[in-house]
């Protein structure tokens, strides 16, 4: 008789695993965000989801990008704007362009490799159907 | 409630559960958070009530800039309390976490514990020491009674200068791995 099993394998959870890629991706999607220039959270926010498909719970931007600028990789500035309260603007650094530029480096070459491991996986799939 | 007394019931809530962060680091936090929720509110015309149930629960918007500040900080720290502390978090998030948890007290435990042995010795000399029976570790540290004949001890006063320099080498090796266990946890799931 097969035991009912209490916790799901990894493999059982392509949601989950989803969730962590787009997670891991987040910090690299914020510093990309700042290449052209300053902006403050919400705009960081509306950017991401306009270029890109990463839709963030209002929430998961901030912290993330308090860390980057605890590594070094920001620096923000409070500015005070016509919406009667200041905001506070986030500016790539040095440090913080040159990782990103490296990021962007691996993460298109591994990306790169991935995908032509995956071409016959997808055209498989073409041809079922 | 206006919508003032929920944005400030909000902020209120989440600078309590940003307790373990500095208090510069805290308010820079709320006042951020502060200026989203009006500002979201005024772009997008959602109601305020809206906007923070879009952020999420202040107690785990606070748990997320905890993990990353508060593992970061320890990475870059020496105290053991510190450490133990990150590694105490690292350890609710998966099995490579509580591993790091559970060698880290057990190296802080012995290390500690030789080096205090070690300071009991002048003052212990009869019961501190190695205890040899037939060739074999029968026990160390400091014993009462001290183990009677055929056991025996070996290191005399030299007990102090061993187990000074393994305590320590075993709270600095503890130290290291801890620390480098944190940054490497950094560059996965740990720090989101």
């Amino acid at each position: 008789m097969a035991q009912p099993r209490a916790l799901p394998a990894e493999g059982d959870q392509p949601d989950r695993w989803e969730a962590q890629l787009r997670k891991g991706a987040l910090e690299m999607a914020a510093l990309a965000s700042l290449w052209r220039g300053r902006l403050y959270g919400l705009e960081i926010i509306r950017f991401l989801e306009s270029n890109s498909q990463l839709v963030l719970g209002e929430g998961t931007i901030y912290p993330i990008l308090t860390r980057l600028k605890a590594e070094g990789l920001l620096s923000s500035e409070w500015v005070e704007a016509e919406a009667g309260h200041p905001r506070k603007y986030y500016q790539l650094t040095e440090a913080g362009r040159e990782r990103l530029r490296r990021m962007a480096e691996a993460w298109t070459s591994f990306a790169g490799g991935l995908s032509r491991l995956l071409e016959p996986v997808l055209g498989k799939q073409e041809e079922v159907k | 409630m206006t919508t003032e007394m929920q944005i400030d019931s909000y902020l209120t809530a989440l600078r309590l559960h940003l307790g373990p962060l500095t208090i510069a680091e805290r308010e820079e936090i709320v006042r951020e958070i502060g200026a989203h929720v009006r500002d979201s509110a005024e772009e997008t015309g959602a109601s305020v009530e809206t906007v923070l149930e879009r952020l999420g629960p202040a107690e785990e918007l606070a748990r997320q800039y905890r993990d990353g500040l508060l593992i970061r900080q320890a990475s870059r720290s020496f105290s053991p309390l510190t450490l133990l502390r990150a590694t105490l978090r690292l350890a609710t998030k998966g099995v490579f976490g509580f591993v790091v948890f559970f060698l880290g007290v057990f190296g802080y435990a012995i290390g500690g514990g030789l080096v205090l042995t070690a300071l009991m010795k002048p003052i212990l000399p009869g019961n501190t020491g190695l205890w040899l029976e037939n060739g074999h570790v029968l026990r160390s540290g400091v014993l009462f009674p001290p183990p009677g004949p055929p056991a025996h001890e070996v290191l005399g006063m030299w007990y102090i200068v061993v187990a000074l320099v393994v305590g320590s080498v075993l709270l600095l090796f503890t130290t290291w791995a801890i620390r480098n266990a944190l940054r490497i946890s950094q560059r996965w799931q740990a720090r989101l």
